[in-house]
Parts: structure tokens; C-alpha cells; sequence
């Protein structure tokens, strides 16, 4: 891809998932961002891509239900007793 | 062999289907937070996610013998995750989804997005109590999305799961699920940015001198 082909079009719908998580070629890297350096709606869009997933990353369920694992074992052996 | 988290896994199962009781709660000890979080993503309900991860522990008891070994475990495994989380989840009211190209980036003629207050928007996520209340309305915005495209999201940004992983563990290509996860944060950021718009904390922030 060369630089002309790079347009904020383009970058949005098309590359930035590849850029975020490092596939990107090189060369087109290099041109994402020539083309970041003199579009400031692009660099707006790609910090509200950022920030979405800062804030997904907030939603892991971190309060696993106390006793749970105990609670697996104990279902499954009593289910297999139930239904061998 | 601690060092392959799969050679480790197929340890465990080949003790399991030989009847080791032992080796079944080290498993269930290994995996049950995430196949937990992973059913909480379908169900978005902690006592249906709960039921959901002993309904999964029990199918691999019952169904060890049918794993392929030449396969990575933890791809098959999430599989039964999911039809798990899916088989309780049907039993109650589809909720709604939507149409992505609804809420597909709105670019101008030139090429450029056109939506407005995004910089506000991102400006409101420095802020810790701004930033968590989107967060909660976001598990919402991801409810919505179709399931193709919710489990992708998921797996990925919330349960931050390598993609090849996520495609391996649904049976797709890399590309069909990096396409997938695209659009889904596509419309996640459009439905936090409308929501940043309304929320009065941020208002405030934005009205401050």
C-alpha cells in the first residue's frame, strides 16, 4: 500500500484493528501513521477506539462466586450418581 | 511441561478419563473462573453463570472420552462453555439486538467522521467514577450486538483472550473474527459516546471552565 492509499476511510473501517494489535505491516504501518501525523479527526478516532476498549476491559467479572469450585465438584458428583 | 498450558491441560484429561477424581478437581480449579466470566458474558446474570459453569463441568465429565487429543483442549472446552451459557440462556426472553450498519462510523464526504463530543468523551475517561459508569452501561451496549459478534467482543476486549485463540475456540478464520471484532467495538464506541453525551457527570466536566 502506498501512502496515497491511506485515507481516513480507509484507516477507520479497514486497518485500525491491525494496527491496534501490532499486525500491521511495517510499510503500512508507516503510512497509518504519516497519515495520523496530519489528521487530527483521525487521532480523535483513534483515541475513542482506545478508550473503548480501556472501558471493556473494566467489565471482566471479578467477583467469582465464592465457593464455586467446591460447588462444581459437588454438583457434578452428585448428578453422576444420579445418572451413572 | 508447565511451560504449555495445553500439554499441562491433556495431563489432566487423560487422568480424568482414566477416573482420577483428583486430577477432575484440579481442573475444575484451573478453569472455573473463566468458563464462569465466559457464561456471564452470554447470560449477563450471576446465578444463571453459575449454573451454566457446573452444566459445562458436568459435559466434560460425561463427554471427556469424545475430545480429540490432537486438538488444543481449552478451544474444545470453551466450546462446551458456550453451548452451555447459550442452552440456559434460551430458555428465557430473546432480548433485543440490533443492526451494526446503524451505528457504523458517520464519515463525510471527505472521508472524516462527522459525530461529534468524542474528544469529550475520551477526555471523561480520566475520570475513575465517569469511567466505570460507562463501563456498567457498556456490558448493556454489548447485550445488544448479535451473538457472532457479542462472544468475539467478549473473549477478546473483556475476557482479553488472544484472537487467534477466540477464532480457533469458534471455528473461524482470524480475518472473519478480527472483521467481527471491528465492527462490534464499532458500535460499542458509538453507543458509549452517545451515552458519555447524556451522562450528567460528564456534562458537568465539560460545562467547567
Amino acid at each position: 500500500m502506498s501512502h496515497d492509499e491511506m485515507n481516513c476511510r480507509r484507516l477507520i473501517l479497514e486497518y485500525l484493528a491491525d494496527y491496534e494489535d501490532g499486525s500491521m505491516p511495517a510499510v503500512e504501518r508507516a503510512a497509518l501513521e504519516e497519515h495520523l501525523s496530519h489528521c487530527p479527526p483521525c487521532v480523535v478516532f483513534l483515541h475513542s477506539y482506545r478508550a473503548t476498549g480501556r472501558t471493556l476491559r473494566m467489565l471482566k467479572p471479578r467477583d467469582i462466586p465464592r465457593n464455586l469450585a467446591e460447588a462444581v465438584v459437588h454438583f457434578v458428583k452428585a448428578r453422576c450418581k444420579e445418572k451413572p | 511441561m508447565a511451560d504449555d498450558p495445553n500439554a499441562s491441560d491433556l495431563e489432566l484429561v487423560r487422568r480424568i478419563k482414566q477416573g482420577d477424581d483428583e486430577a477432575f478437581r484440579e481442573m475444575v480449579e484451573r478453569y472455573h473462573s473463566r468458563v464462569y466470566s465466559l457464561s456471564y458474558g452470554v447470560l449477563r446474570n450471576a446465578e444463571d453463570a453459575e449454573e451454566a459453569t457446573q452444566d459445562t463441568f458436568l459435559t466434560l465429565y460425561r463427554k471427556i472420552g469424545t475430545f480429540d487429543e490432537s486438538k488444543k483442549f481449552f478451544s474444545w472446552f470453551y466450546r462446551v462453555a458456550l453451548n452451555s451459557a447459550y442452552s440456559r440462556g434460551r430458555r428465557r426472553k430473546p432480548g433485543i439486538t440490533v443492526s451494526l450498519d446503524e451505528y457504523a462510523p458517520r464519515l463525510g464526504s471527505d472521508g472524516t467522521e462527522t459525530s461529534p463530543q468524542y474528544q469529550a468523551w475520551v477526555s471523561g475517561m480520566e475520570d475513575e467514577v465517569i469511567a466505570r459508569d460507562l463501563a456498567e452501561r457498556a456490558e448493556g451496549f454489548i447485550a445488544e450486538l448479535p451473538d457472532a459478534y457479542r462472544d468475539v467482543i467478549w473473549m477478546v476486549d473483556v475476557e482479553e483472550m488472544k484472537p487467534a485463540d477466540v477464532a480457533e475456540t469458534l471455528e473461524i478464520s482470524l480475518p472473519a473474527l478480527k472483521s467481527r471484532l471491528h465492527r462490534a467495538r464499532l458500535y460499542v464506541r458509538q453507543r458509549l459516546a452517545e451515552a458519555a453525551s447524556s451522562a450528567p457527570a460528564l456534562s458537568e466536566r465539560r460545562a467547567a471552565p
